[in-house]
């Protein structure tokens, strides 16, 4: 065995790893979500028993749309704000522009458990408090910065003569931006929403503290049914969540091409 | 189509003029190409004329009216840029039509004027494709059918042809001149090419560092440059050292130089420049044709480019360069003692400039 073969074997042993510890924990999710054993005997014995009782675990359903509907809000907003600030940045030489620039950069950084704090005791002085408002409010806060960056990183590849064409050919800035500006950056919008969805659908620190026990988000709720005593549900319901994430992924990923110049 | 005429035009980048003080004319219907060194100003000024650049002093009008304060979109021009900036999200008929569309053209109408202009710049059945599935040159068409569709009152090109091959240039310039003629319109142009300008343009405008050097048809500009600088950078020339005299002018070594009297109107010449091909050669001791000026020189290298050749001579301190038809002094042999000799209208006499 030559030396570049050798090299090639350790390659292959590495990569085998890395997809191991992060896929292999999935898989035993999964397997164990389709176990009629409460306690993971093996071997397998298929049943749907526990997706049968997540049905009527309200608890776990409820925090789940809770999730998923924040999610998407907190997408939805923080996608059109950011994509609607890159663009800003790009074309308007304002004053403090760098200064709030370098500033997109920090929340990214300090610890969530740091920014939950802040929010709550921010949210009680303004008196907005706890609950489904605060929880968004603090959603779209973490996930802005995300899509500003991700989205201006796009811009920065579009050529400034396609926008100048646009303008010569009788173009207005709204017809710049539909027709020249939008179809440029929109792997990077896809992108940045995807970031945006999954700080949400993700947060658990964030909304630990600011959602009331009513609009209680997923990753809350199964924190707390871990504590109360772990269920297998939790394994079921989390099956269900990585199949739908997976395929947006993966079918975002392929329409925005990423990895592949257009 | 209009004319269009820049007056008092000033850009400061900083403390730093990129246009300084320009005021020029561009007939309607005429090809004006603008040219310069990089820096020179002359993107500048297309981008004034154009509107993407604001000027802290002087007057842009476009068919007789004042456009300072009119954005880009509403001036009703054409423009190709020198990468082309085609929408990559549309095809060929929609990059072509995008100025019509935005201008409420829809249906039949709108169709029958991009395969108009389509089969204008000869791209007939290609409207139907990307435009990174073109090449260069067919870029080069869509990007100009895109700028005239709309009709515009005037067509700003900067360096289009700089991105394609010297054959395809050569063959695009022809085109272009070509359309040019057909749609008749008012058509600027920038370039660092001074053959591309000397072939495609009714007048040509020479800039260096903001300013406006010298304007005119190209072949008086070639034959009558009114500096050093637009001697040197419009074609190559000789340039001799002397002082001005009353017979003329009178080189370094005291050879005496017939001027004709209208040749340097205004300052006294500060140096003569002669053109290379203008320069005979003549073997020494041959007769040299009467009032021709001569300078013994020793010859030296040459550079044979196919159709043409350039030879260098030796004179004082000083190498002279002569342009040949090909194989016209093969004889002449590195080391062999000359004459050479030119016309005396050839003498281009130049004020002292920057």
């Amino acid at each position: 065995m030559g030396p570049a073969r050798l090299l090639n074997g350790v390659g292959r042993l590495y990569l085998g790893l890395v997809l191991f510890f992060l896929y292999a924990p999935i898989v035993v999710m999964a397997a164990m979500s389709v176990n009629r054993s409460p306690f993971y005997q093996l071997p397998i014995d298929f049943s749907t028993t526990w997706y049968e009782q997540l049905w009527s675990n309200d608890t776990l359903l409820d925090a789940a749309w809770n999730s998923v509907w924040i999610a998407c809000v907190t997408t939805a907003i923080a996608t059109t704000l950011g994509s609607l600030a890159a663009i800003a940045f790009r074309r308007y030489r304002f004053r403090g522009r760098t200064t709030l620039f370098v500033l997109l950069f920090p929340p990214i950084a300090i610890p969530w458990l740091i920014t939950g704090t802040a929010m709550l005791i921010f949210f009680f002085v303004l008196g907005i408090g706890r609950g489904a408002p605060a929880v968004l409010l603090g959603h779209v806060a973490l996930a802005l910065p995300y899509v500003i960056i991700v989205v201006m990183a796009r811009l920065q590849s579009l050529p400034p003569e396609l926008e100048e064409a646009a303008r010569s050919l009788g173009a207005g800035p709204w017809r710049v931006l539909r027709s020249v500006t939008l179809p440029w950056i929109a792997p990077g919008v896809i992108a940045g929403a995807l970031f945006a969805f999954a700080v949400s659908f993700d947060q658990f620190v964030v909304s630990y503290f600011l959602a009331e026990p009513g609009d209680s988000t997923l990753p809350v709720e199964i924190y707390s049914a871990i504590r109360k005593g772990f269920t297998p549900e939790i394994n079921a319901i989390s099956t269900i969540i990585i199949v739908i994430s997976m395929g947006v992924m993966l079918g975002a990923a392929r329409l925005a091409r990423f990895g592949g110049t257009r | 189509m209009a004319e269009v005429a820049v007056a008092g035009l000033t850009k400061l980048y900083g403390r730093v003029p990129a246009l300084d003080d320009v005021t020029l004319r561009f007939a309607d219907g005429s090809f004006f190409g603008l040219l310069g060194p990089s820096g020179s100003g002359k993107t500048t000024l297309l981008r004034a004329i154009a509107g993407f650049v604001f000027v802290d002093r002087g007057t842009v009008a476009i068919g007789g009216a004042p456009v300072e304060r009119v954005p880009v979109e509403r001036r009703e021009i054409g423009m190709v840029f020198q990468n082309y900036a085609l929408f990559p999200n549309m095809t060929v008929a929609d990059n072509v039509g995008f100025g019509l569309t935005v201008r409420g053209v829809r249906g039949a109408d709108l169709k029958r004027r991009v395969d108009e202009v389509l089969e204008l710049v000869q791209l007939t059945d290609l409207g139907g494709r990307r435009p990174q599935a073109l090449s260069g040159g067919q870029r080069q068409r869509v990007a100009l059918a895109r700028a005239i569709v709309t009709r515009p009152r005037v067509l700003l090109l900067d360096e289009p042809l700089s991105a394609l091959d010297k054959a395809l240039r050569l063959d695009m310039q022809i085109e272009l001149r070509r359309i040019q003629r057909e749609v008749g319109i008012t058509t600027i142009f920038v370039t660092h090419d001074q053959e591309e300008a000397l072939t495609l343009s009714d007048r040509i405008g020479i800039l260096r560092d903001g300013r406006l050097v010298q304007e005119g048809p190209p072949q008086q500009v070639y034959a009558r440059p009114a500096s050093r600088f637009a001697a040197t950078f419009l074609g190559d020339a000789n340039v001799f050292a002397g002082r001005p005299a009353a017979d003329g002018f009178r080189l370094t070594d005291g050879t005496a130089l017939p001027l004709a009297d209208d040749a340097c109107p205004g300052a006294p010449p500060a140096v003569v420049a002669v053109r290379p091909e203008e320069i005979r050669v003549v073997a020494s001791g041959a007769p040299v044709p009467d009032g021709w000026p001569a300078l013994p020189a020793v010859a030296g290298d040459r550079v044979f480019a196919g159709s043409v050749a350039t030879h260098f001579f030796r004179w004082q301190d000083q190498t002279v360069r002569v342009l040949s038809k090909g194989a016209e002094l093969a004889a002449v042999q590195p080391g062999d003692p000359v004459h050479l000799a030119w016309p005396p209208t050839a003498t281009m006499p130049l004020p002292a400039d920057g």
